[in-house]
């Protein structure tokens, strides 16, 4: 494999803003035409099995697994009281990171929440600048959209409808099922699109209670849809197949890589082509544009180590920098072409930003496995996914659009329980009887896209290197908040229905931005009066512009947004090489 | 189910992984690791091994007469039993003292101290002699009163019993005694095939 160098005077076919799953992506895509690219990240290429060690004892970590002493992760009391910088009680915490950073695994993959500032509005802002970004610790949860997404706007008169239906980008789902690996279970649901599965994880006990007790209400309760490849990937020689091993609910990457994460799915392979050039340090500081022809010409950016300032130029410019950092971008890259920020005459960039609102769950015991002997049921890439079953036939009196519940049950390394009352040899053998029973579920819901919820640039606030920090405009509505009340309310009937011993529900609202799938700040749509981008993900503005991640999202829906950013982002690469081969960019 | 023999991996992965990745005949290749030194530009990694996280000689925080009632409160809290060693044997005490000696948190270190200084004044009271020299049971009566009225965090010896809880807990359960001898954890070891409800546990039989 030849090495290649960053070269500042070459004119790249293509420069990719972040490494992500659209980012990888992307590389991965327009590589294999035979493109020469070039990836800016902002973040370092981390050692990341030494990160991430998914097998180690935390007996055998100094910290027991926990961060180091000098590091503190924002709880929710934090987040729901305090703004950022965070005030009082953190000063002799060297490094404060988000609420996922929690963990001696995570604590070099999540940002330091000082070095990246943000004002406005409270949000669980999670950042991951490093190699791979957020794939580095996703949920893994890889579902599909359907046309009750696409085009929801159809079915309840709100908002705007996608300008693709889902047999636009069925092919292009089935394309990134057999690239990166997905294992699950056919159920032939028209609002939950099959994938084309490989060998599938096996529901333990108390989930099969819980199953059959669904299907009598008619609710559809499946095997986690995991973005994790379980026979393994011949083309690709960077992922091991899953081999079943625990500390799977830690949901901080995996060390063999059979959880999907960008670098080893999609970037390596995109560099083993030859066409792939990668720079990390790498700080996107603006879109440069050409004064005669107002197109993109090229990216400045800052040395995150040595702060020097360079620029690179490309014939078609791709942001792949996350939602609120793409907006943030476009927003920063002013000039007098483009007042407002590039891509964005509409006025949109920035706005109907959307989400998943979380928070509302239930944890129960299954009473007949209170006691037997310890099962195995760790090591799973997750448990359940119980499907989305408000407002598809009938149309529910309080909120519009739905939401799903993720799960699991049964034995983990740390066992569930220990927050039981009292001490002493009953409370000893209460932890050990209970541990094997546990059944627990949350819910993650759709957050209507509104235009009154946005990000802008802070005038005043910048970040580590001088660069204006995002300012926040965004709460949750009252559709959430009744949705929120609806998914406390059949949690506990369904555990109840199936027999469980109820131990907790919540009806707690986590934190904006909890749920890590921030959406929509740079939507698509058919006019460009309304929307940012058209259906190939290109700048209606600025024709060799593409922005190819969440932020082109025209709704949340209520599924986990990866396995749809990489499957749009595909088929607009497939378009962006096509045209730039007819000199349409 | 005869193919899913669990493989215990607590003696060396990397050497399991090397010698079973052609017995299991899957894509099991060298795993990709990054030199650690920032780099600028980058190729597709080389294989190579990782290094075991460096051990670092734990910092301390109680006295030796702190120790010895820390050691005797955990043991309180999560007692030896027919099942198990308890909190003494799982070294508890040595994993607070490393988290307390190490801890930025002033006011933490200050609640720990004025919490064992107060449970001592505790066991006078009810035992007519300090905790460490206390019975069996005139230990879980001083730490039953606090139990049963952790509700009253205004009082710092509630708030202190609080944390020796959570820390005792956390400590406990993430000792060897704790995964292994108390909850006989089954997992983290390779599968050749997902453990599920038709293959083994109570529902099931």
């Amino acid at each position: 494999m030849a090495e290649s160098e960053v070269n500042l005077t070459k004119t790249y076919d293509a420069i990719v803003i972040g490494s992500g799953a659209a980012g990888g992506m992307a590389a991965h895509v327009l590589t294999s035409h035979g493109l020469q690219v070039l990836m800016l990240e902002a973040g370092k290429k981390l050692p990341i099995e030494k990160e991430l060690r998914s097998m180690e004892w935390p007996y055998d970590n100094p910290y027991r697994g926990q961060l180091p002493p000098d590091s503190h992760s924002l709880s929710f009391n934090e987040y729901t009281i305090r703004n950022p910088p965070y005030g009082p009680g953190f000063e002799k915490a060297k490094h404060l990171k988000s609420y996922i950073g929690s963990t001696d695994y995570l604590k070099n993959i999540v940002v330091d929440e000082r070095e990246n500032p943000f004002t406005g509005t409270n949000y669980a802002w999670v950042r991951a600048r490093c190699l791979g970004g957020k794939t580095n610790i996703w949920g893994r949860l890889a579902l599909r959209l359907s046309d009750y997404d696409f085009k929801a706007k159809d079915r309840d008169g709100y908002g705007e409808n996608w300008p693709i239906s889902y047999s636009d980008i069925a092919p292009y789902y089935d394309k990134v099922d057999l690239y990166l690996g997905i294992t699950g279970v056919k159920e032939n649901l028209p609002y939950l699109p099959d994938s084309i599965f490989q060998r599938p994880t096996k529901l333990n006990c108390a989930e099969v209670t819980l199953k059959e007790s669904l299907a009598k209400m008619g609710r559809v309760l499946t095997q986690y849809r995991a973005g994790v490849t379980s026979d393994g990937l011949k083309h690709n020689k960077y992922r091991s197949r899953c081999y079943g091993r625990g500390a799977c609910e830690r949901k901080g990457g995996c060390d063999i890589h059979a959880a999907f994460d960008s670098p080893t799915g999609l970037i390596y392979p995109a560099m083993d082509t030859g066409n792939l050039t990668l720079r990390t340090n790498s700080v996107a500081r603006e879109i440069t544009v050409d004064p005669k022809t107002g197109k993109a010409s090229g990216v400045h950016f800052i040395d995150s180590q040595t702060m020097k300032d360079y620029t690179v130029h490309a014939k078609v410019v791709i942001v792949a920098a996350s939602t609120l950092e793409s907006a943030r971008l476009l927003l920063l890259s002013k000039s007098h072409l483009h007042p407002n920020g590039l891509a964005n005459s509409s006025g949109h960039v920035g706005h109907n930003f959307c989400e998943h609102i979380m928070g509302p769950g239930v944890a129960g015991r299954a009473k007949n496995l209170v006691g037997k002997p310890p099962t195995l049921d760790d090591g799973r890439p997750g448990g359940f996914y119980l499907t989305r079953f408000r407002n598809l036939a009938e149309k529910h009196p309080k909120f519009i659009r739905g939401y799903g519940f993720e799960g699991g049950s049964g034995s983990t390394m740390f066992p569930r329980g220990t927050d039981a009352h009292g001490f002493g040899a009953a409370f000893k053998e209460e932890v050990r009887k209970n541990q094997g029973a546990f059944v627990g579920m949350g819910a993650f819901g759709e957050v209507l896209a509104r235009y009154e919820n946005y990000v802008d640039l802070d005038p005043v606030v910048k970040d580590k290197w001088g660069i204006p920090a995002l300012r926040f405009h965004y709460k949750f509505g009252d559709n959430e908040h009744r949705m929120a009340e609806d998914m406390k309310e059949t949690a506990q009937e369904m555990f109840e229905a199936a027999g469980f011993e109820i131990v907790h529900v919540s009806s707690r609202v986590l934190t904006e931005g909890w749920s890590i799938h921030e959406l929509g700040t740079a939507r698509m749509g058919s006019d460009s009066k309304t929307s940012v981008l058209n259906e190939f993900q290109q700048s209606h503005d600025v024709k060799n512009l593409f922005v190819v991640d969440g932020s082109a999202f025209v709704n949340a829906s209520c599924q986990n947004p990866t396995w749809t950013i990489m499957s749009l982002c595909w088929r607009s690469c497939d378009y962006l090489a096509d045209e730039l081969k007819k000199g349409n960019l | 189910m005869s193919t899913n023999d669990p493989t215990d991996l607590r003696q060396n992965r990397r050497e399991w992984l090397k010698t079973s990745a052609v017995a299991i005949g899957a894509s099991l290749l060298p795993l990709p690791v990054v030199a650690a030194e920032s780099q600028q530009v980058e190729t597709a990694p080389a294989p190579s091994q990782t290094k075991p996280v460096e051990a670092k000689s734990p910092a301390r925080f109680f006295t030796p007469a702190q120790h010895a009632l820390v050691d005797e409160l955990s043991e309180t809290i999560i007692p030896a039993d027919n099942h198990s060693g308890g909190a003494k044997a799982a070294k508890v005490a040595d994993y607070i003292d490393q988290a307390l000696g190490e801890s930025f948190d002033d006011a933490d270190k200050a609640l720990w101290r004025e919490g064992l200084r107060l449970v001592d004044v505790m066991s006078q009271h009810y035992n007519g002699k300090s905790f460490v020299n206390s019975s069996p049971e005139g230990k879980i009566a001083v730490v039953k009163v606090l139990s049963d009225n952790d509700h009253m965090t205004d009082l710092p010896e509630v708030r202190f019993f609080i944390e020796l809880k959570r820390l005792t807990v956390r400590g406990y359960y993430t000792s060897k005694i704790g995964i292994h001898d108390e909850l006989e954890y089954k997992g983290n070891r390779i599968l050749q095939e997902y453990v599920g409800c038709d293959d083994q546990g109570p529902a099931s039989s």
